[in-house]
């Protein structure tokens, strides 16, 4: 208990270096007193002041709440699905959200970003359903080589119909490339706004159910004997998942590993305690995609990385050593 | 069983083997044909066969035939080819039907090394695009195998260290693609998905060198291969020296389909259904090489051809067509294993 109160302090520490650092660090380097005045009595005619009450405060909101969404959907699937690859980025349940979100953008049918989110919650929400289905159901359910294929096979479904649509749409497609980047700064921050509640409400639903979703990753007898109605806690973490990544996709595009890497970290932080768990998440996850959002602001200059680039860079690695580290017959 | 003899090399097959590859060759013909003869405007059998070799014989069919349709196919035919031979042995080192060089990254990694001879050293020549796509495809391979090594490899632990190599490779490719101008960033996501329209005689020639270097190497080591999938204690036991055949025959896989990546994009899943299906029409035990091979040239070309015969608001590159039925068979494949059934 004590060791986990200060694991989550330690996060939520980290966080704020990381909200710093974001505010202050950049093509043009700003200092922390700097920052703070324009957080707290902004004076416009200061342009270093400008650049933080405009630009940077917007992709630092984006970031923390893109990343935090991500930690904690990381966290509920691997709960649900008891399978430590599972990932909203890997399983293609971002694709299901890209693609729908290019469809309005190409069709038209929804401009504006407050009409595309619930499109990508559609996506985001059938994609979710259908790898759920696919590879963590069924006799020999959900061993992680199979979800992880399962999630490919997907995304590579999803991806080529995207790549259709965008083929033959030229305007459509350089919005979509900078967005698929997974970038921060392509969105306003009034637009973003909206979903801070969204994703508060999702992630207090998660921390509220976890007692239940604990019962249910012991195992469907277990949950059954201690009275926990596994369709619903099912369905609840599937719905909670589709929120959470979609939310995080419209905001900052398609993220991937997030949600596998820092829910993993947790785990071996605070242990299998899921309420800890998803709070360490929640931090940790705003952390890191903060940090690779200033990683890669500072990394090829005059240019920027986008933050999925950077994020799938390292995830990757993660991965692949997680893949080493694992049992055979784990596998 | 009988052995076809061509000086050294030496093939034993089944008759019903040889029946299968018989039928895809003929299938393939009938439909390169249809593919020179048919299309905006027709062109008799005839001439369009004198046009693709370079004869002369007049106006329309000289041009379209011999310099639009007819390396067209051919890439095809070549590229379906090397990504099926490629695919068989891959599945067939690993001993798993879901080893294809798109899905353990090695096709992600070789279009991460052409993309990046394109922006940063500006190459327009393809032997130059292809050499960067083969140096990508083997530097991948190298970090897949390092990464997933541990006192040997287990196949299972490779596919996911190639999965996950795959992501950060198409991380690179993503971030000169945001880097590169935008016109540059259009061709390179059209070659992306992988595409066989405007090819030129230059693209054959490099899959044509490719392969004709490949498949004498490895139909030369068919036989280690075979004899390798019975268990690695049996095939040392046999003579064999498993280790050597191993490396020649991953880096020809590697090559082959770094090689099929630069000539046309990645194109997805013929590597992954072609030996399976091939497998599948001979009934054989173990992995069949020619009619992977066949196979995977067939199912290109058809799929060209009906990408082609699509209306022109739904003009797509071949790719597009590969995933839309690659995708459901991978699907099906998790899903049933996960069901308990043979994976």
């Amino acid at each position: 208990m004590r060791q986990r109160a200060l694991v989550a302090i330690a996060a939520a520490i980290v966080l704020v270096l990381a909200v710093a650092a974001s505010l202050a660090i950049g093509a043009r380097a700003i200092d922390l007193g700097t920052v703070w005045q324009a957080l707290t009595d902004l004076d416009p005619a200061d342009p270093e002041q400008l650049i933080v009450s405009t630009s940077r405060v917007s992709r630092t909101v984006i970031g923390a709440l893109a990343g935090a969404a991500l930690g904690v959907a990381g966290a509920l699937m691997q709960s649900l699905t008891r399978n430590p690859f599972a990932d909203p980025g890997l399983l293609g349940v971002n694709a299901g959200a890209s693609l729908a979100v290019v469809i309005a953008l190409s069709t038209g049918i929804a401009t504006g970003f407050a009409a595309q989110v619930p499109l990508a919650f559609v996506g985001a929400g059938l994609a979710a359903v259908l790898v759920y289905a696919i590879g963590a159901r069924g006799a020999a359910a959900g061993t992680p080589v199979r979800l992880a294929l399962a999630g490919v096979a997907l995304t590579a479904l999803i991806s080529s119909v995207t790549y259709a649509i965008l083929l033959v749409n030229d305007s459509t497609l350089d919005q979509y490339r900078q967005w698929v980047a997974g970038s921060l700064t392509g969105r306003r921050l009034e637009d973003v706004t909206a979903l801070v509640p969204l994703v508060l409400v999702a992630i207090a639903a998660a921390l509220v159910s976890s007692r239940q979703l604990e019962a249910v990753a012991l195992g469907e007898d277990a949950a059954r004997a201690l009275g926990v109605r596994i369709g619903t806690v099912r369905v609840l973490v599937i719905v909670l998942v589709t929120l959470l990544a979609a939310a995080a996709t419209a905001a900052a595009g398609p993220i991937v590993f997030v949600g596998l890497a820092v829910p993993h970290l947790a785990r071996a932080l605070v242990g299998a305690s899921l309420p800890w768990l998803l709070a360490v998440s929640a931090l940790g996850g705003a952390a890191l995609v903060l940090a690779c959002d200033v990683l890669g602001r500072v990394i090829a200059p005059p240019g920027e990385v986008g933050v999925g680039i950077t994020t799938a860079f390292l995830g990757g690695i993660v991965f692949a050593l997680m893949a080493r580290r694992m049992k055979v017959v784990e596998l | 069983m009988r052995t076809l003899r061509l000086g050294p090399l030496g093939i034993t097959t089944h008759r019903r083997t040889l029946a299968v590859g018989l039928v895809l060759l003929a299938a393939l013909a009938a439909v390169a044909i249809f593919a020179l003869t048919s299309g905006q405007s027709n062109v008799t059998v005839a001439d369009a066969l004198r046009a693709a070799v370079g004869i002369p014989v007049g106006a329309p069919a000289d041009f379209i035939v011999g310099h639009v349709r007819a390396p067209r196919a051919l890439t095809a035919i070549l590229v379906g080819a090397m990504l099926g031979l490629s695919g068989a042995v891959l599945q067939s080192l690993t001993r798993n039907p879901l080893a294809s060089p798109d899905f353990i990254g090695i096709s992600a990694g070789a279009g991460t090394g052409a993309v990046l001879t394109i922006w940063l050293i500006g190459a327009t020549s393809l032997w130059v695009t292809a050499a960067g796509a083969i140096t990508g495809a083997l530097l991948t391979a190298g970090l897949i195998l390092a990464l997933s090594w541990r006192r040997g490899v287990v196949p299972l632990r490779l596919i996911l260290a190639g999965i996950a190599m795959g992501f950060v490779a198409q991380a690179a490719t993503q971030y000169a693609l945001t880097r590169m101008d935008v016109h540059d960033a259009g061709n390179a996501l059209g070659w992306l998905v992988g595409a066989v329209t405007g090819r030129t005689w230059t693209h054959v020639t490099v899959a044509a060198a490719m392969l004709a270097v490949l498949l004498p190497l490895i139909l030369w080591h068919a036989r280690s291969l075979r004899t390798m999938e019975m268990g690695d204690d049996a095939a040392r036991a046999l003579g064999i020296p498993v280790a050597s055949a191993r490396g020649v025959l991953a880096v020809a896989a590697v090559v082959l389909a770094a090689g099929a990546v630069a000539v046309t994009g990645p194109i997805g899943f013929i590597a992954l259904v072609s030996p399976a299906l091939a497998l599948r029409l001979t009934r054989s035990a173990g992995v069949t090489l020619i009619p992977s091979a066949l196979m995977g040239a067939l199912l290109l070309l058809t799929a060209d051809q009906v990408a082609q015969l699509m209306p022109s608001t739904l003009q797509f590159p071949v790719g597009i067509f590969t995933a839309a039925v690659g995708a459901p068979y991978l699907l099906w494949l998790v899903w049933r294993a996960s069901r308990g059934g043979p994976s």
